[in-house]
C-alpha cells in the first residue's frame, strides 16, 4: 500500500472516532505538556545558574591556600601555609594575567557618625571592579596601589551607603571600620544576589588592610583573571610552578572556572531530567491510554481486518495500518503538547517574569521524537494482535 | 484451475470437535458455474473458504493453478487472493466510513496500484453494477442490492479469474436478489469461474453444476460444463450418471460418496 | 440497586473486556503509586535531615563571630571579625544558666604525616566538651582530657579516614605525628560515623584548643558551641549570650546567634514544600488517568446501548442508570488505587530493606491526597458519559436488537 493511502486510510479512521481520537489525544498531549515544561524548567535553573557563575567571566583561576578537597571552605579557616600578599603580587608580574584580585572575608562594624552598621567586609585589590563587574555609582573604586602599601581607603556597598548616608554622598567622608578610620573613596551601584550573599550589604578595602583588621596572616583566595589567549590549563600549571617555587611544597588548591562549571552542569542536569522523569509518569500514562484505545479499536473493526485481509491484504499491511494509526496519535498529541507548553510559557512570562525557563528546539524535536516513539510502543501490541488475525475469525465475528 | 484432494477440516466447538469437511476432493475448471447447497451445518461455507484461501486445510492438498497452496506462507496467499478472488458475503462487509468509490477500490490500494489506474478500474465496474451514479455515496445512503452491487463491484475490481458468492442475496429482497444474479451471471458470461454457496433453491438451480453438501462431504455432484465458443480449447467434461435430479432433501441416509465426474486430466 | 448487586454487576462487566479494565486499572494505579513513591522521597528526606539534627540529641546554640543586618540573608559565613572571640568569651558563656556545657572551636588546614605518608586535613582545636556536645566517642584511645582546655598538650585525635591514610591498618594509638610544624601523639580515633551536618567526623583531626591557637597563631575562635539544657528557653539565653558579649566586647553586639532549631525549621520548610510540588506534579498523572476513563466510558456507553435500553424498558430510572456508570468508573478507580498502594508499599519495603539508611515515608497526607485526585478526577471524568446513557432513548437504543 503506498504512502498516500496509507496515511489517508489512517486519518480517515481516526477522524472517523473523532471524541475517541480526540481524548487520547488530550490525554497523551497533557502527558507530553508535563514533561516538556519541567525538563524546560529544569534547563532553566541550569542556564540561569550557569549565567550567574559566567557574569564574571570565563577566564578566571582561583588559589586557595591548603589543599583539600572541601568545595571552598578551606579558604575561611586558618591554615599554616599561609597565601600571601607578596604571592598575589608575584602572580601579577606573570605573562597572560589580566588582574589579579587577592580577598580576604570578614564581618565588622561600620560606623559614621552616630550611625552604625555589621557588615560583610571585601579586603580586595583594586582590580575588583573590574573583575567582578562592579559598577561604581559615585565616586571612584579602590586605586590598584601597591598591594602591600595599602591605604586606608573604603568603597560602600549601595546598601551600607544608604543606612550609613541616607542620600547625601559620602565621597570623602571617613567612617570607622573596627578602629581604623578609613575614607570613602567611591559607592558601588546595587547588583542584588549572588547565591546568597547580598552584594549590596558589603564594603570594600584594600586586601592589606583586611589582614589587619581581622588579624590574619594568610588571604583566604587570590582570583586570577588571564587573557584567552592562554588555556585555563596552560595558566594553571604556569601560577602552580610559580607558587610552589615560592613556597617550596604544593600547599594550595588552584580550581578554574571550567571546572567549577562542569561541577556545577553535572549537578544541574540532574534537576533537568528530574524534571523530564516527573513530567514521565504522566506520559506513561497517556501512553496507556493510546494502547487501550487502540486494542479496542481493534477489536471493534475485527470484520474490518478480516476483510481486508481477503482483499488481499497482507498481515504486514495490517500491521501497519494500525501501528500509523498509534503513532499519529502519537504525533499529534506530542504537537499539541508542545503548544500547550508555548502557551503555559506565555503566561508564566507574563506573571512571573522571574521564572526561569528554556525552551530550546532541542527539547520541542526530543518531545516529538518521543511522542512518536511511544506512538509506536503503545501500539505495537494492539497492532501484533490485529495481524495475528485469521482473515477467516476475522470474518467471522459478526 | 483449481484441484481439491482429500481436504479435511474440523474445528473445537465447545468440548466437542465438529467436523466440517471428510475428504472432500473436487476439480474446477475456469469458467465454470457451481452453486453448493446443503443443509446447515454441511460445511459449504467452509469448503468455500477453502477454495478463497482464507482458511487452511487440517490434512489434504488444494492446487491453485498448478500451485500446491499448503506450501505458501501468508503473504503470498494474501496475493494470490488479491490478485485471482473475488469475494461476495451475505453480509456485504463494506467498511461504513468509506464511499462506494472507496470500497471498490480497496483491493487495487492493497496492491499498491496509483490512484489514477484505480480511477479508471473503479468506473469501469460501477457501469458494469450500473452504479455510476452512487460513486460518492456512502453505505448508509444505499439500498440492500445496492450495497450487495457495490460489494460485487469490488469484488471484480481486480479483474479476479473466480468469483466466490457467500449467500449472496441471504439479505435482500426478491427483486434486488434478482437483480444481483443477473449481474453475477452475466460476469461468469464473460468468463469469470462463480461459485455460490446458497440456501435457495432457485438460486442454486441456476448454476450448471450442482454440488450438495452433507455432514462435510459432498454427496452430489451433477450438472457440467458446457464448452461456450470462447472455451472450446477445454475438453468437455461429460455429464456423469446422474443420480436423483430431485432438487429437494433426500431422506436417504448419507453416503460416503466420492465426487461422480472424473476430472482426471488436467490442462 | 444494593451496593453489593452494583458490585456484582459491574465485576461482570469488567471480566467482560479484561483487557481494557486492566489497562484502567494499570493508568490508575501508576498515577496513584507515583504519588506515594515521591512524596515518600521528600518526606524520607526530611526525616533523614531530621534526625540526623536530632541525632546530636541535645539542643545546640551556635555562635558565630561578625553579623548581617540584611533580614532574610544568611549568617556570616566568614568567621574573621576585628574583634576576635576569645577563650575567655566561651569561658563566660558556659558561665549562663542554662548551659550544659561550651565547646570552643578554633578551625584550620594544615598538614598532618606520619613516616612517609601525608595529607592536609582540616583541623579543629577544642575542648573535652566539643566530644560531649557534639556526641561523638572514641573507636580506640580516649578523647581529650579536661586539661585540654587549659593547657596546650601535644595529643591529637584523629577521624577513622585520616587514620586509615596515615596508618593503614596498623595501630596509631600512641604514634607520633607530625601537625604543621610539631609532633603530637595520637591518643585517640574516633568512631566511624558519617557525615553530620556537612563536617564529615571522618577525614578531620581535633586537637586542644589552645595548642591550635599556638599553631594557627591566631587566638580567635571560629565558633563557640552551647549544649543547653532541654527545658531552657532557647531565646531567653540567646539574649543572655547577646548580653555577656556586649559586656566583654565594649558594648558590641559583634556576634550571631543560630539555633538548631530554626536551621532545621528552615530546611523542614523547604523540604515540605519541594514535597508537595512532587505531589502536585505527580498528580497530573492521575488527571491523564481520568481522561482515559472518560473516553472508556464513553465508548462503553456506545457500545452497551441495547443494554441501557433493555435496563431502561424494564424499570431502570435515568438515575439509576447514572448511578450505574459513575459506580463503574468509582470501582475501576478503587481497584486501581488498592493496586497503586500496594505496590508503592512494597517497593517501600523494598527500598527499606535494601538502604535501611535513608527509608522512604510516605507522609501522612500521601494516601488521602492521592485517593482524593484520583477519585475526584474520576467523578468528574465520568460525569458526562454517565449523563449519556441517562439520556439514552430506551426504544430507538433497543430497536439496534432487532
Amino acid at each position: 500500500m503506498n504512502f498516500r493511502d496509507s496515511s489517508s486510510w489512517i486519518f480517515r479512521a481516526l477522524w472517523m472516532q473523532r471524541t475517541r481520537t480526540l481524548l487520547t489525544i488530550v490525554g497523551f498531549s497533557i502527558g507530553i505538556a508535563a514533561m516538556v515544561i519541567l525538563s524546560a524548567l529544569g534547563e532553566g535553573l541550569r542556564v540561569f545558574v550557569l549565567n550567574e557563575f559566567t557574569q564574571f567571566g570565563s577566564h578566571i583561576i582561583a588559589v586557595n591556600p591548603g589543599k583539600t578537597e572541601t568545595f571552598g571552605i578551606s579558604g575561611l579557616l586558618n591554615t599554616t601555609r599561609p597565601l600571601s600578599l607578596s604571592d598575589a603580587t608575584a602572580i601579577s608580574q606573570m605573562s597572560n594575567v589580566e588582574e589579579v584580585v587577592p580577598l580576604v572575608m570578614g564581618n565588622a562594624k561600620v560606623k559614621y557618625h552616630q550611625r552604625a552598621r555589621y557588615t560583610d567586609v571585601a579586603g580586595v585589590g583594586g582590580a575588583a571592579d573590574k573583575a567582578w563587574k562592579l559598577e561604581v555609582a559615585q565616586g571612584k573604586f579602590l586605586p590598584k596601589d601597591d598591594l602591600q602599601r595599602a591605604r586606608a581607603l573604603v568603597v560602600l556597598g549601595s546598601k551600607v551607603k544608604e543606612e550609613l548616608f541616607a542620600g547625601v554622598n559620602p565621597v570623602g567622608s571617613f567612617v570607622r571600620i573596627g578602629s581604623e578610620r578609613f575614607r570613602v573613596v567611591g559607592v558601588v551601584a546595587p547588583k542584588g544576589e549572588f547565591l546568597g550573599t547580598d552584594l549590596d550589604d558589603m564594603v570594600f578595602i584594600p586586601a592589606g588592610k583586611g589582614l589587619q583588621l581581622f588579624n590574619r596572616q594568610s588571604l583566604m583566595e587570590i582570583d586570577i583573571f588571564f587573557n584567552p589567549r592562554s588555556t585555563s590549563e596552560a595558566m594553571a600549571d604556569k601560577i602552580s610552578q610559580l607558587l610552589i617555587e615560592r613556597h617550596g611544597f604544593e600547599d594550595f588548591t588552584l580550581t578554574t572556572q571550567d571546572q567549577v562549571l562542569v561541577t556545577m552542569d553535572n549537578i544541574l542536569s540532574i534537576l533537568t531530567f528530574a524534571g523530564a522523569g516527573l513530567g514521565a509518569i504522566s506520559l506513561l500514562v497517556g501512553a496507556v491510554g493510546i494502547t487501550t484505545i487502540l486494542m479496542i479499536t481493534v477489536t471493534e473493526r475485527t470484520a474490518e481486518v478480516g476483510l481486508l485481509r481477503a482483499l488481499g491484504g497482507t498481515t504486514q499491511t495490517v500491521r501497519m495500518l494500525f501501528l500509523g494509526e498509534a503513532l499519529v496519535l502519537g504525533l499529534i498529541g506530542g504537537v499539541c503538547g508542545v503548544l500547550l507548553v508555548g502557551f503555559l510559557l506565555l503566561l508564566i512570562y507574563l506573571f512571573v517574569p522571574a521564572l526561569p525557563v528554556a525552551l530550546s528546539p532541542t527539547i520541542v524535536l526530543g518531545a516529538l521524537g518521543i511522542s512518536m516513539l511511544i506512538g509506536l510502543l503503545a501500539g505495537s501490541q494492539p497492532a501484533a494482535s490485529a495481524a495475528k488475525m485469521t482473515p477467516i475469525d476475522a470474518l467471522r465475528t459478526e | 484451475m483449481i484441484k481439491l484432494e482429500k481436504i479435511n477440516k474440523t474445528y473445537q466447538v465447545g468440548d466437542s470437535p465438529l467436523r466440517a469437511l471428510a475428504d472432500v476432493s473436487l476439480n474446477i475448471e475456469p469458467g465454470e458455474y457451481l452453486s453448493i447447497m446443503g443443509p446447515s451445518g454441511s460445511g459449504k461455507s467452509t469448503l468455500l473458504n477453502m477454495i478463497g484461501l482464507l482458511d487452511r486445510p487440517d490434512s489434504g492438498r488444494y492446487w491453485f493453478d498448478q500451485i500446491a497452496t499448503e506450501e505458501l506462507n501468508e503473504e503470498r496467499r494474501a496475493h494470490l487472493r488479491g490478485e485471482n478472488i473475488g469475494f461476495i458475503f451475505q453480509s456485504f462487509h463494506l467498511i461504513n466510513r468509506l464511499t462506494a468509490f472507496e470500497n471498490i477500490e480497496l483491493p487495487m490500494m492493497l496492491a499498491g496500484l496509483p490512484l489514477k489506474q484505480r480511477r479508471i478500474a473503479v468506473a469501469d465496474v460501477l457501469a458494469m453494477v450500473g452504479l455510476s451514479d452512487r460513486a460518492s455515496h456512502k453505505p448508509n445512503q444505499l439500498s440492500g442490492g445496492q450495497l450487495q452491487r457495490v460489494a460485487i463491484a469490488r469484488a471484480i475490481v481486480m479483474r479476479p479469474r473466480l468469483l466466490l458468492a457467500d449467500e449472496p442475496t441471504g439479505n435482500l429482497d426478491s427483486r434486488s436478489g434478482a437483480e444481483v444474479i443477473d449481474v453475477l451471471e452475466k460476469l461468469n458470461q464473460d468468463g469469470i469461474t462463480l461459485i455460490t454457496v446458497t440456501h435457495d433453491q432457485k438460486l442454486g438451480d441456476r448454476a450448471r453444476r450442482h454440488i450438495r453438501m452433507v455432514d462435510g462431504m459432498i454427496d452430489r455432484d451433477q450438472g457440467g460444463f458446457s464448452v461456450t465458443p470462447e472455451n472450446s480449447d477445454m475438453p468437455e467434461n461429460s455429464p456423469e450418471p446422474k443420480n436423483s435430479p430431485e432438487p429437494t432433501k433426500s431422506p436417504e441416509p448419507t453416503k460416503s460418496h466420492q465426487p461422480t465426474k472424473s476430472n482426471d486430466e488436467t490442462i | 440497586m444494593k451496593l453489593f448487586d452494583q458490585l456484582v454487576f459491574n465485576r461482570q462487566v469488567f471480566l467482560r473486556h479484561r483487557v481494557r479494565t486492566l489497562l484502567m486499572l494499570l493508568a490508575v494505579a501508576i498515577g496513584v503509586a507515583s504519588v506515594i513513591l515521591l512524596t515518600s522521597l521528600g518526606e524520607g528526606a526530611r526525616g533523614y535531615v531530621d534526625r540526623e539534627f536530632s541525632a546530636l540529641g541535645n539542643r545546640i546554640l551556635i555562635v558565630l563571630p561578625g553579623r548581617k543586618e540584611t533580614t532574610g540573608g544568611g549568617p556570616p559565613m566568614y568567621g574573621a571579625s576585628p574583634r576576635d572571640l576569645t577563650l575567655e568569651d566561651a569561658n563566660a558563656l558556659g558561665r549562663i544558666p542554662g548551659v550544659l556545657a561550651v565547646a570552643p572551636i578554633v578551625a584550620g588546614t594544615t598538614t598532618i604525616s606520619h613516616s612517609s605518608r601525608s595529607r592536609e586535613v582540616i583541623t579543629l582545636g577544642s575542648t573535652a566538651a566539643f566530644f560531649a556536645v557534639r556526641q561523638l566517642q572514641v573507636g580506640a584511645g580516649t578523647l581529650l582530657s579536661a586539661r585540654a582546655e587549659s593547657e596546650p598538650l601535644a595529643v591529637a585525635v584523629l577521624g577513622v579516614k585520616v587514620k586509615r591514610e596515615l596508618f593503614g591498618s596498623s595501630r596509631a594509638l600512641g604514634q607520633w605525628v607530625r601537625v604543621g610544624d610539631r609532633r603530637m601523639r595520637v591518643v585517640g580515633v574516633l568512631e566511624e560515623r558519617g557525615e553530620s551536618l556537612g563536617l564529615d567526623m571522618r577525614d578531620m583531626l581535633v586537637i586542644p584548643v589552645r595548642t591550635a591557637e599556638q599553631l594557627f597563631d591566631s587566638p580567635g575562635l571560629f565558633r563557640i558551641l552551647l549544649d543547653i539544657a532541654p527545658s531552657a528557653d532557647s531565646d531567653k539565653i540567646k539574649e543572655k549570650i547577646l548580653n555577656v558579649i556586649r559586656k566583654r566586647h565594649d558594648g558590641e553586639e559583634d556576634v550571631t546567634v543560630i539555633s538548631q532549631d530554626s536551621m532545621l525549621a528552615a530546611f523542614d520548610n523547604i523540604l515540605a514544600t519541594l514535597t508537595m510540588a512532587i505531589a502536585a506534579i505527580s498528580s497530573i498523572s492521575l488527571l491523564v488517568a481520568g481522561i482515559l476513563i472518560m473516553n472508556i466510558s464513553l465508548i462503553s456507553v456506545s457500545q452497551r446501548r441495547q443494554e441501557i435500553g433493555l435496563l431502561k424498558a424494564i424499570g431502570a430510572s435515568s438515575r439509576q442508570i447514572k448511578q450505574l456508570f459513575i459506580g463503574e468508573s468509582l470501582m475501576l478507580i478503587s481497584m486501581g488505587s488498592a493496586v497503586g498502594i500496594s505496590f508503592a508499599f512494597a517497593l517501600i519495603a523494598l527500598f527499606a530493606g535494601l538502604w535501611p539508611s535513608f527509608p522512604l515515608q510516605p507522609p501522612v497526607w500521601a494516601v488521602p491526597a492521592a485517593l482524593l485526585v484520583a477519585f475526584g478526577t474520576g467523578l468528574v471524568f465520568s460525569i458526562m458519559p454517565a449523563k449519556r446513557a441517562a439520556a439514552l432513548d430506551p426504544v430507538l437504543a433497543l430497536r439496534g436488537m432487532l
